[in-house]
């Protein structure tokens, strides 16, 4: 018994030296996030788009000359895995680690890359108190929960002068917290919220929901979940004849949203989000989406994909304008030089806690023909 | 009054694809008492099966007559999957028939993690959508709103819940199942092949929840490789409701939980929704050990 | 092997034993902070696989929901710790006795419920937790969220933070429970056990209360499962409803049936094999679960009484002739 158990330790703990072989200058950038289980999406679409770009830059000749290397890793978006992959990102000796994907995958990761010194981007994790910890390496390149409440509830009192609103959200922490800010801010702004409740992600049928919202006939729909649900919650919204506007947040800022929901009845829904990557005035951005599509076949399907390739291209920057690969002058460069960096999903400052600034937050509308576009009353 | 009804009408169009995927676990159970975890997964492949094939060029000449053409893609879907089916039992259970029953369930729960992250592999992590195939046809009854796809979905769960009773309770090869599931020895020195039977089982099961998947994809428009997992636990949850075993408790218990889902999300709370239907499930156990509809098995003595 | 391994036992040939103690002891010595944080995560999993041992392995009925009952003591570790500041190692009993009464109170009205409506029923305890969880009732849980700024455990000023400190906790807490699982399994209480999950009406016609014996399995089931949690809101400082859905109910199921129910090392290659190896594997990325479901079926295919079987059940189930046939599928309960 003791012979195996011994054998069996020893495999366990022999593996750990076996990472694969690459160029020993090359830089190692890691990503974590959800690859597998129900949140795939998001973490598949971090590492498609670092992996992208990562290819071209070394196509070109590399970063300083030298090679960057992606290493993935997943964490099925939990918390227990995502202290692990941290672990083992520290041990693959990476320059700066973007992921995770949900807060709190996040949260424990940057605990232990603060303790570790290394660089650590979010490009998807919202929550407010992630960044009050006074990590000196963390950044993120999306935007609070807050901002985008505010301005949602701000567009649907003054520019659309609605007052009755009904929120629904998917109980996850993203979605959640951005319809608890905006029916903070809708009361404030003297709008009542009469429907507050949350539909299961993956779900197909809503129309039980959506039975209730119809009975209390609200002016105005803001659901803060994704395009995946958002396009189904239309389509039964329409069917079961509830005609009031829908509004969406940025997380349905998807093309899909209208092949999900049916032309017919995309027409008129409206998005709060970042302006979406046609609006741009940046070259970057277009490139982006048309060399993602090259690539993959797809275009992005989220929001977060852009947002990871806007951290991978801050990571990048930062090492090409300080000509080093130390998360500390790095983070140095971040914090306090780099000012206005053209995104993709815009312009780029962050603060003295790793925030983003700004709020670039735009309101959309599904049109005709299926494009979002810029809302004009 | 009027959202009552409606409410209901949303619970018998998600009832009736419980019941039909219920079938699957009901029937399994009654001739091999086994829980058929991957069940979910064949419902969702019923699903990916359809849409690769009305996607496909050679099948668009068949759509011009909808009707035909729906026929054929029912019928190659349900076949697809019921070879999935019967491979799923060759591999994963027939070894395992004179083992401990645990062992069977983590064969099953393995069978069902391999399945989900092959669609995975094979059709992405992202969601697919379907073309629009059903047409916006309804009607107005009394203010509640009845979709043509929601009856068609309810007649054709209904349709083939009735075909299954009759071959089960009239004809001789269902008397022959119905002697499979009370006792294997005694069932072969009467003559009966139970290795036949098993083998029909997991035809009919996986068709029937191959259907429903097709049905999902066509009325919800949206599929995605996790989704056997959501739908295959409720459907199991019918299936007990209803008794295990006994294929008119699957039919109830599907029927009932669409309901009482349906209900507890329009009128308690929709993030409870799941909480409650298991909390029904709970105390409908407490009451009826077996279930609605269960044999009330004495213990060996 | 099986005659060694009695020889072993009847010699008192124990210094492989403490041979192997010693050596495992000396990981975090030279493995990495990875390696070490896996080997942790070994313990909890390991100490969950024990519970989950008792109600499974011992008494033999069907639990597929035992993430509920370490989510009850990670979650009162958690809030009574961020509210009221008391101290991890003080709250650690408290967890076990909140999980162990949680336990009570829900699996009373069900024990007589037969195997597989037990797991359906276990299985909706645990969704219903979940569910709970992230509902957020009375403000207590935090939502989807979870409760974050959990403190580290400490002991005489020590304060445990990295995953070295970890190991040596959560290692030391494994032996002592092993060592009591040892003695439970040659005590009336465990004798007891095996009469019930062999043959309840016989058991019963023998004095054993039946339903009581069930009831005590769930209790020190979910009273180990407790401990369990608090160790691992230590560990993480933070905790949330994803780490204890369903997909943790199986694993702890798949770690007892795999390593072979009732069998205390089978605990150890079950773990290993569910959670260890996987972790192993962590580089391919997307097929990793493919292979992981594949692995599974085919452990049971090959190694249907699991991969280290518990001597005591073989022995009873082949004096009654029962090993290839008893609880065999495929014949009415």
């Amino acid at each position: 018994m003791a012979v195996i158990l011994l054998a069996l330790m020893v495999a366990a703990v022999g593996c750990g030296g076996g990472d694969q072989q690459v160029a020993e200058d090359a830089i190692k950038i890691g990503i974590q996030g959800p690859m597998s289980g129900p949140m795939a999406l998001e973490g598949q679409g971090f590492l498609k788009a670092a992996q992208l770009l990562a290819d071209q830059i070394n196509e070109q000749g590399g970063l300083l000359g030298r090679e960057i290397v992606i290493v993935p890793g997943d964490d099925k978006s939990d918390p227990k895995e995502s202290a692990l992959v941290a672990q083992k990102m520290i041990s693959s000796n990476v320059v700066a680690v973007i992921g995770s994907y949900s807060s709190t995958a996040t949260e424990p990761a940057a605990n232990i890359y603060h303790e570790a010194g290394i660089l650590h981007i979010t490009p998807s994790s919202t929550a407010t108190p992630l960044s009050e910890k006074g990590f000196e390496r963390f950044f993120r390149t999306c935007f609070l929960d807050d901002r985008q409440g505010l301005f949602a509830a701000q567009f649907a009192v003054d520019t659309l002068g609605l007052s009755k609103v009904a929120l629904i959200h998917d109980n996850t922490t993203y979605a959640k917290g951005l319809a608890d800010w905006t029916r903070i801010y809708l009361e404030e702004n003297g709008a009542t919220v009469v429907y507050y409740d949350a539909i299961t992600p993956g779900e197909k049928d809503f129309s039980p929901v959506l039975t209730n919202v119809k009975g209390v006939a609200p002016e105005l729909i803001y659901f803060t979940g994704y395009f995946s649900d958002g396009g189904l919650l239309v389509r039964q919204a329409r069917e079961l004849g509830i005609e009031c506007l829908i509004m969406g947040g940025n997380a349905m800022n998807n093309s899909d949203l209208v092949k999900n929901a049916g032309l017919q009845y995309a027409q008129g829904v409206l998005v709060t989000t970042e302006p979406v990557p046609t609006d741009l005035p940046y070259a970057e951005a277009q490139q982006f989406i048309a060399d993602f599509e090259a690539a993959y076949g797809t275009p992005p399907q989220s929001i977060w994909t852009l947002s990871g390739a806007d951290a991978l291209r801050v990571v990048v920057e930062a090492i090409a304008q300080t000509g080093s690969d130390d998360p500390a002058v790095l983070a140095e460069y971040l914090h306090n030089e780099m000012g206005d960096f053209p995104g993709i999903t815009g312009p780029i400052t962050f603060d003295e806690k790793g925030d983003r600034l700004g709020t670039i937050h735009k309101a959309y509308e599904v049109d005709a023909e299926g494009n979002f576009v810029p809302y004009e009353g | 009054m009027q959202e009552f009804l409606q409410q209901l009408v949303n619970g018998l169009t998600m009832g009736s694809v419980y019941a039909l995927v219920a079938l699957g676990y009901t029937m399994v159970y009654g001739i091999l008492k086994l829980i058929n975890f991957a069940h979910g997964e064949l419902f969702m492949l019923g699903g990916f099966f359809g849409l690769t094939w009305l996607t496909a060029s050679a099948f668009s000449g068949l759509l011009k007559s909808p009707l035909l053409g729906l026929l054929v893609l029912f019928l190659l879907v349900m076949a697809m999957v019921a070879v999935i089916g019967v491979l799923l039992d060759r591999v994963a259970y027939k070894p395992l028939r004179r083992s401990p029953r645990l062992t069977a369930v983590v064969s099953a729960l393995g069978a069902s993690i391999f399945l989900q992250n092959a669609v995975m592999l094979v059709f992405g992590s992202g969601y697919l959508v379907f073309p629009d195939v059903a047409r916006d046809i309804y009607w107005m009854v009394g203010g509640v709103k009845i979709t043509l796809m929601r009856v068609i979905i309810f007649l054709v769960a209904v349709c083939f819940m009735v075909g299954l009773y009759l071959l089960v309770q009239k004809t001789q090869l269902g008397a022959a199942m119905r002697a499979a599931s009370l006792d294997h020895d005694t069932s072969r020195l009467m003559g009966i092949d139970v290795d036949k039977i098993i083998m029909l089982v997991f035809v009919i099961g996986p068709a029937l929840g191959a259907a429903a998947g097709l049905m999902v994809g066509l009325y919800y428009r949206q599929i995605n490789f996790a989704m056997g997992w959501t739908y295959g636990i409720r459907a199991f949850t019918a299936a007990i409701m209803g008794g295990i075993g006994n294929i008119p408790g699957a039919m109830i218990g599907g029927l009932l939980l669409g309901i009482i889902e349906t209900l507890g999300a329009g009128y308690i709370s929709a993030t409870w929704k799941d909480a409650i239907s298991f909390a029904i499930l709970i105390f409908i156990l407490i009451w009826r050990p077996t279930g609605l509809l269960g044999e009330r098995v004495a213990d060996k003595v | 092997m099986k005659e060694r391994l009695r020889n072993i036992r009847n010699r008192h040939h124990w210094w492989p034993l403490v041979l192997l103690g010693a050596g495992w002891f000396c990981v975090p010595l030279f493995a990495n902070s990875y390696w070490t944080d896996v080997a942790n995560f070994f313990g909890i999993y390991m100490l969950l696989g024990l519970s989950l041992n008792i109600i499974v392995g011992y008494a033999g009925m069907f639990n597929l929901g035992h993430a509920a009952f370490y989510a009850v003591g990670a979650y009162t570790t958690a809030i009574i710790n961020t509210r009221f500041g008391i101290p991890l190692l003080v709250l650690m009993p408290i967890a076990a006795l909140t999980a162990a009464g949680f336990a009570a109170l829900i699996t009373r009205p069900v024990l007589h419920l037969r195997g597989d409506y037990l797991c359906i029923v276990t299985i909706g305890f645990g969704e219903i937790v979940r569910i709970a969880l992230i509902n957020n009732p009375f403000g207590l849980t935090g939502g989807p969220n979870g409760v974050l700024g959990i403190d580290r455990p400490a002991l005489f000023g020590f304060t445990f933070y990295q995953p070295g400190h970890f190991f040596y906790l959560i290692w030391v807490i494994v032996i002592l429970v092993m060592f009591g699982m040892r003695r439970l399994e040659n005590s009336r209480l465990g004798r007891a056990w095996n009469y019930v999950r062999e043959d309840e009406l016989a058991a019963e016609a023998m004095g054993i209360d039946a339903t009581n014996m069930k009831l005590l399995a769930f209790i020190l089931g979910a009273g180990l499962a407790g401990i369990a949690g608090t160790l691992y809101a230590g560990k993480m400082t933070v905790i949330a409803p994803e780490s204890f859905g369903f997909w943790e109910s199986v694993v702890m199921f798949a770690i007892v049936v795999l390593g072979g129910p009732g069998s205390i090392p089978g605990v150890v290659v079950g773990t290993f094999g569910m959670f260890v190896l996987p972790e192993i594997f962590r580089g391919f990325s997307s097929a990793r679960m493919l292979v992981f479901g594949a692995a599974m079926m085919l452990m049971m295919i090959f190694r249907p009484q699991g991969l280290w079987p518990s001597q005591r059940v073989l022995r009873v189930r082949q004096a009654e002739g029962l090993e290839s046939q008893g609880s065999a599928a495929g014949r009415p309960a």
